[in-house]
């Protein structure tokens, strides 16, 4: 049964394998992609003129090529990129050398190994369907290569039957596989594609990108009720070095520890909170992070980082407090905390004078401060004109619009003017409501900047400056759709009312809903998760495991072994069941009858064989033929002839 | 039992886990537990395109031996599912596909060596379907034996003088006979020896008798068969039988225990052969 395969099962594998390597088209360099569409469309093309295909030496000519290729645009074998591009190359390349069954299994195996180097650089739940799909046409290859005479539509039933058969056990599989933390070889990890956050500089215009930007960064699903929106301020880098148009974050490293640790006062959220990949080790916890797994870690300015591969996805439990005192500050992040460029101008000194008024206290200077950012005709506007020199004095008396870090910058080099510890906080604000799924979605464009100042007795207490200007910036958040469609700030409404969202959001909602218990469950199920819920399970070791496992793929196979290989049940006539009983009878009484003979003949000679039966028989047969052959025929009917049969002694 | 195209899916599937484990990608590992559920559920799927099948044998025409033996097989599928592939071996192979409820007869063929009854080998009926990971299998022994008559003697030897001292020359001879007379058909009479043209007047059926072949009657003995040992002498007895059953002779045998009266026609020509092949 070798030799040339037949041209479905070629169509059906080119089919298979183009659509496996199609979604490769948006990462893979050109080069490879191309090389790998050419040796495609030439296996196309030769399956209705099979002449075409590459002679021994030209095949050999164009692996040389394809290696060459393979080589060139990654510098090696080793690595994501590099290793999906060989397999792609390889599969081409195997494509135009097709002589026997063997041929087809080598190709087909290949492909399954592309589908997964797929998953490498996207796991969306579309993703996973797309090539559960192709995985169903490649498994329909093997069935065409498998069948006498291959038909395409009961091969891709065979196909999909075989997958819907094998998901539950799949399934139990995937949660009870022991999954073991892989060491991170560095030659294996991605190339961290830019991804666009928070960067540990705060350049004024940085945070107006961002406002612009729909894409996610974390998920967070309380346990209870969800903060109120002028609480979510959720943590990020702390700026303290300000050299005139950026904001540094100050190293965490190295730090002498603050002499108290925050005293936590009120009511606790608890939260689960999901990141996206990120560029950073940070993990934007509500203010003020009080509890969190091990693998966290808050450093001394009270920013939650984690040790695990930023570019991971990842998913923590934290507690968080709203309600907080950091106690003292040390002499040196004081002096921190006054850190200025220069001197301040006489303008600048002469505004702080008349804000701080009669009253000397910090208290007093903040307020009158947020009082004139109010009063004064400040506007807030995602988009300024650029203020490239003398940044704060232009944007105190001259501009008066800008967005939050211009505000924070303004209100944190007043307060340093002023003698006033104070520093620029960076994080996101708020966060959309996902009804559906229950949890807050937080996207670039909530990115956010505000102040800190260190005020005596209470620690360091949290001021927002833009909330003197744009308090709706705070309570309801952006609306990014608005802001993308015309290109500026734009603020409306968020509305958490169920009944009043369109059907297009609700519908939007359930899918963001869909991907986050996607993440979570799927993407996300590791080691930790693992050992979570087979706690839950009463499982706790390694004995144990073995057994569930053995238990469920046992307990499906065998379901499934019942389902599929039950004989073919005929349906029981049940009268000529108890026929066939009264006609056994009759044989071992010692009447001789042949298969053709019908009721009356087989009562004559019964009852010539057993004269002392007569009766009987003669009734047995009436009803029989009641049943049988007379529209008449009752529901009593049966069980008469069951007794009367069973009646009979022989 | 796995293939080893099976046992390369297995690796497959270690492959697609070692992806997943390196890489911490729970999509690669599912599509590993995919494939090895896929793999578990196969298992079942290569038992069932076998399960349920009927295999009888049938009738088969004798043959000489050296010829290939044709054994026939009855595969129904008595099911409601198709049958992709049914893969069926004695000696040749033959893959079948069959429809639900449909019966088909697979004839697979058995060299043949030496005369007598032979039995056939295992057949075995197997299938790799749906993927060619596993191979479910069935030996299957069938008390089904095919008759198979001695090889005829190569060398084409004059007929044995006859009891009455006259030699039969097989074709010449006969064709040089005279016309004789017409005797009511009997069965066994060869069909060239129907008078055609009586019958077709309509007065019956006729056979007409040559005065050579009627009065001569060949007879075919064990004693006189040239040979040095009695296979030798029993394929020449074969070789015999086949020429003159083709000449349309009336020919008797003679074995050392078994007397077999001069006749002709086809049962005749069978019981002589058998007897020869059973001898």
């Amino acid at each position: 049964m070798n030799g040339q395969p037949s041209p479905r099962l070629l169509w059906f594998m080119s089919g298979s394998i183009g659509l496996i390597t199609l979604p490769h088209a948006w990462h893979m360099p050109p080069l490879l992609i191309g090389f790998f569409g050419l040796m495609w469309l030439w296996r196309l093309l030769a399956i209705s003129r099979p002449a075409w295909l590459p002679n021994r030496l030209g095949l050999f000519a164009l692996t040389l090529a394809g290696i060459g290729l393979a080589y060139s645009q990654h510098r090696g074998v080793f690595g994501r990129d590099a290793g999906t591009g060989l397999f792609v190359v390889a599969l081409g390349l195997k494509l135009l050398e097709i002589h026997g069954k063997r041929d087809v299994y080598v190709i087909v195996y290949l492909a399954f190994l592309v589908a997964a180097t797929q998953f490498l650089y996207e796991e969306s739940i579309l993703m996973a369907l797309y090539i559960l799909l192709v995985c169903t046409v490649l498994l329909a290859t093997l069935v065409t290569q498998n069948s006498v005479s291959p038909q395409t539509v009961p091969a891709l039933k065979t196909a999909a039957t075989l997958i819907v058969q094998a998901l539950p056990i799949t399934a139990v599989l995937f949660v009870l596989f022991p999954r073991l933390e892989a060491p991170r070889w560095s030659w294996l990890d991605a190339d961290n594609q830019a991804k666009s956050g928070l960067s540990d500089t705060l350049e004024p215009g940085s945070i107006a990108e961002l406002s612009l930007s729909a894409e996610l960064v974390f998920r967070v699903k309380f346990d209870g009720d969800l903060p109120p929106p002028g609480q979510r301020y959720w943590r990020g880098p702390v700026y303290t070095l300000f050299d005139g148009s950026a904001w540094k974050a100050a190293p965490a490293l190295f730090r002498a520890a603050n002499p108290d640790q925050p005293v936590f006062d009120g009511k606790a959220y608890d939260y689960t909170l999901m990141m996206e990949p990120q560029k950073q080790n940070w993990v934007f916890a509500l203010e003020l992070p009080s509890a969190f797994p091990a693998g966290l870690r808050r450093n001394e300015l009270y920013q939650l980082t984690t040790n695990k591969n930023p570019g991971d996805r990842a998913e923590y439990r934290i507690s968080s407090v709203p309600s907080y005192n950091t106690g003292g500050i040390n002499p040196a992040e004081r002096r921190e905390s006054l850190q200025l460029p220069g001197k301040p101008s006489e303008r600048i000194r002469s505004l702080i004078a008349q804000l701080r008024g009669a009253e000397a206290s910090p208290e007093a200077l903040i307020a009158n401060l947020l009082q004139h950012f109010h009063r004064e005709n400040f506007r807030y506007t995602l988009n300024p004109e650029p203020m490239p020199e003398r940044q704060v004095e232009t944007f105190l008396f001259e501009r008066r619009a800008g967005f939050c870090s211009h505000y924070a910058t303004a209100f944190v080099y007043l307060l340093r003017a002023a003698e006033i510890p104070a520093r620029v906080v960076g994080g996101y604000q708020g966060g959309r409501f996902n009804t559906v799924g229950g949890f807050l979605e937080i996207r670039q464009a909530d990115a956010h900047a505000w102040a800190e100042v260190w005020l005596d007795g209470k620690g360091w207490v949290r001021f927002d400056p833009t909330a003197a200007i744009a308090p709706e910036r705070i309570e309801q958040g952006v609306n990014v759709d608005l802001q993308i469609a015309s290109g500026a700030a734009n603020f409306s409404p968020i509305q958490f009312d169920a009944k009043t969202l369109t059907w297009l959001q609700r519908s939007q909602q359930l899918w963001q809903n869909v991907d986050y218990q996607w993440q979570r469950w799927v993407i996300n199920y590791d080691t930790d998760n693992q050992k979570a819920l087979l706690q839950n399970l009463g499982i706790d070791d390694f004995v144990k495991l073995g057994y569930w496992l053995l238990l469920s793929v046992g307990g499906f196979s065998g379901l499934l072994a019942w389902r599929l290989l039950r004989p073919n049940r005929r349906r029981r006539d049940p009268v000529l069941q108890a026929y066939r009983q009264f006609c056994g009878k009759l044989r071992k009484a010692g009447v001789d009858f042949g298969p053709g003979d019908g009721p009356q003949t087989l009562a004559q000679r019964a009852k010539a064989v057993r004269p002392d039966l007569a009766d009987t028989i003669e009734r047995i047969v009436a009803v029989f033929i009641r049943l049988r052959y007379e529209p008449s025929a009752e529901a009593g009917d049966l069980r008469v002839l069951k007794t009367l049969i069973g009646s009979l002694r022989v | 039992m796995p293939t080893q195209r099976g046992l390369a899916f297995v690796l497959l599937i270690v492959l697609l886990l070692l992806v997943g484990f390196v890489y911490s990608n729970n999509l690669a590992y599912l599509l590993g537990f995919l494939l090895a559920s896929i793999f578990f559920v196969a298992i079942l799927h290569s038992f069932k395109s076998l399960a349920g099948l009927t295999v009888r044998a049938g009738r088969q025409p004798a043959v000489f031996a050296g010829q290939a033996g044709a054994f026939n097989f009855q595969i129904g599928n008595p099911g409601r599912h198709s049958r992709y592939a049914v893969h069926l071996a004695l000696q040749s192979e033959l893959a079948i596909g069959l429809a639900p409820a449909e019966t088909r007869t697979a004839t697979l063929y058995q060299t043949t060596a030496r005369r007598g009854w032979l039995q056939p080998q295992t057949l075995t009926v197997s299938s790799l379907y749906p993927l060619g990971l596993f191979r479910a299998w069935a030996p299957l022994r069938f008390d089904n034996p095919l008759l198979v008559y001695p090889k005829p003697a190569k060398r084409q030897l004059p007929f044995p003088e006859s009891g009455d001292g006259q030699v039969a020359q097989g074709l010449s001879r006969r064709q040089g006979d005279e016309f004789y007379g017409l005797r009511p058909y009997q069965r066994g009479d060869a069909i060239r020896q129907i008078h055609w043209k009586t019958f077709a007047k309509g007065q019956g059926v006729f056979s007409k008798q040559y005065a050579g072949a009627g009065s001569s009657e060949l007879w075919l003995d064990y004693q006189q068969a040239p040979g040095h040992n009695s296979e030798e002498r029993l394929s020449q007895l074969c070789r015999w039988i086949v020429d003159a059953e083709k000449a349309g002779l009336r020919y008797g045998l003679v074995l050392p225990n078994l007397r077999v009266p001069p006749d002709t026609g086809a049962a005749h020509y069978r019981q002589c052969l058998q007897a020869l092949a059973l001898f």
